[in-house]
């Protein structure tokens, strides 16, 4: 057991630095301008290596969940969700969803990126937008 | 035009492996009874005379994963013409490729793995593999980790889609369970109902303890030949009929071939491949071997490979049945969560075995041919095995 840790490749370093700013910045390739998750060193769509920082919106749609009922990390004691959203700019990230839960299926919620400390760090966590429940 | 250029050059003489439930008893008891290239060795031994071939025979060897190349070679005296290292049906792929080169003509598969003495963690801080697979430990701040957690994430998903219910998802550790009981040498032999099933605790939701592998020491090894001189070897070679492979790398960190198509896509190109290498569809198939590491592995493969249709695996297994004692059989010794966690390796055995008719009460009768699967982390491969 010990605590979760960030991976943290060359191209991973400057969007933790926008998670500490509690603002989330991908990549966006200046060719075709598609985002990319994780963070690379080219586009997977054109091989251009040249991508801009740019803030995303922080907001998408659940797209699954899980619950985990093993303890594996220190930092995370169950019941506990970790949770994938498709942002609006395209990409699947994986989250931990905070606060009010939908009940029934999460599936096509909407949620909006949060940050807050853990384990000593900022991280995202995703809100439920119930006012825009699906 | 169909590629045949793999079919039939490669059949397999013999196949061993070391005593899992007399290993799985002294692990659990504390006991190290061997490392990984101990078990390695003794499942060679084990092939070998299985195969009526010398050590001297061998002049291709290829490692699993977790077995060292070149002290394999040097513990069991073999300076091999070919050699390699991978998972077991890219190990059975390569030595195929291997043959038709002309490189060798017996290639020994040797695979050893200590990850219950040796504490090997599929989960948490040190999780295995993640050097070689981005996805099993990038999420880890969210407490994302263990590959049973990815395949949870995508069959949730695809439980919310097709309806697929969890008594359903149940049949598949039902069904294995069946066939541990008639499998002298499978670790779970005691023979469990849906509602146990159902019963037993989530390890991360929507999978329960049932839906995951065992974690056991063994070792595992096949021993292939040209198919032009396997006869002179043993009367009942296993011939190779058929091999496929199509990955999903793009988006693999991000999950979305897992998330978005359940891997579908690769699935379909390896059954198109496979099945006209070796002439023979999924109607011709005696029983399956899926590499299921998860349940959950069985009803994608069953869309996948078209036994039945997309969407529709929990009706199939369900009402047409997926066990010796009823409809297609899968995984007929138990597979990974009843008979022992060899990572495929023990599936090649049992397909080659089934096609021998060597099964004693877990015999599928008149078996002609095996269709063995795997998608494992985005790399579908199927192999077909007859007579």
């Amino acid at each position: 057991m010990g605590i979760s840790k960030i991976v943290m490749a060359l191209d991973d370093q400057p969007m933790w630095a926008s998670i500490n700013r509690h603002a989330l910045e991908l990549q966006k390739c200046t060719e075709c301008g598609a985002f990319r998750y994780p963070p690379a060193p080219v586009c997977p769509n054109d091989l251009n290596d040249k991508a801009d920082w740019v803030p995303v919106t922080g907001r998408g749609e659940i797209i699954s969940w899980v619950v985990f009922h093993k303890k594996y990390f220190d930092d995370h004691a169950p019941l506990y969700n970790s949770t994938a959203v498709r942002l609006d700019e395209g990409p699947i990230i994986v989250t931990q969803l905070r606060g009010e839960e939908p009940g029934g299926s999460w599936i096509g919620q909407r949620v909006e990126l949060v940050y807050a400390e853990h384990a000593g760090r900022s991280q995202h966590f995703a809100h439920w937008l119930k006012s825009e429940a699906a | 035009m169909p590629d045949k250029s793999l079919s039939k050059v490669a059949a397999v003489v013999g196949v061993g492996h070391t005593d899992y439930r007399g290993d799985w008893t002294r692990t659990r008891a504390g006991e190290k009874p061997r490392d990984s290239v101990g078990y390695a060795a003794d499942a060679f031994k084990a092939a070998l005379a299985d195969a009526g071939l010398k050590a001297s025979d061998i002049d291709g060897l290829i490692v699993g994963n977790t077995t060292p190349y070149e002290r394999m070679g040097e513990v069991l005296g073999i300076d091999a013409k070919w050699g390699g290292q991978g998972d077991a049906m890219l190990n059975v792929i390569q030595a195929c490729m291997a043959i038709n080169a002309g490189l060798c003509e017996n290639v020994a598969l040797v695979y050893g793995n200590n990850q219950r003495s040796g504490g090997t963690n599929y989960g948490g801080d040190n999780a295995a593999g993640g050097g070689a697979f981005l996805s099993y430990v990038y999420h880890a701040p969210w407490g994302f980790t263990s590959q049973g957690a990815l395949y949870a994430m995508m069959f949730r998903r695809y439980m919310e889609e097709s309806g697929l219910t969890s008594a359903e998802l149940g049949e598949v550790a039902v069904a294995q369970r069946i066939h541990a009981s008639l499998t002298p040498h499978a670790l779970m032999q005691k023979r469990i109902t849906v509602e146990d099933y159902l019963a037993s605790n989530f390890v991360c939701e929507p999978l329960h303890l049932y839906d995951y592998c065992l974690i056991n020491d063994g070792g595992v090894a096949i021993i292939i030949s040209a198919a032009d001189r396997a006869k002179s070897i043993r009367p009942d070679p296993v011939l190779i009929h058929g091999v496929g492979r199509h990955d999903l790398n793009r988006g693999a960190t991000s999950l979305e071939p897992r998330l978005t198509n359940y891997y579908l896509p690769a699935q379909q190109a390896v059954a198109e491949q496979v099945f006209n290498m070796a002439g023979v569809g999924p109607q011709d198939m005696d029983c399956l071997q899926v590499y299921d590491s998860f349940s959950c592995h069985i009803p994608l493969a069953l869309e996948g490979y078209g036994y039945c249709k997309v969407g529709e695996a929990g009706k199939f297994m369900r009402e047409h049945g997926i066990s010796l004692e009823k409809g297609l059989p899968v995984n007929t010794a138990g597979g990974h969560l009843s008979e022992s966690y060899m990572q495929g390796w023990a599936h090649q055995v049992e397909a080659v075995r089934q096609v021998r008719g060597t099964c004693g009460a877990r015999q599928v009768p008149d078996c002609r041919f095996v269709h063995y699967s795997s998608d494992v982390a985005g790399k579908a491969v199927s192999i077909i095995y007859g007579r």
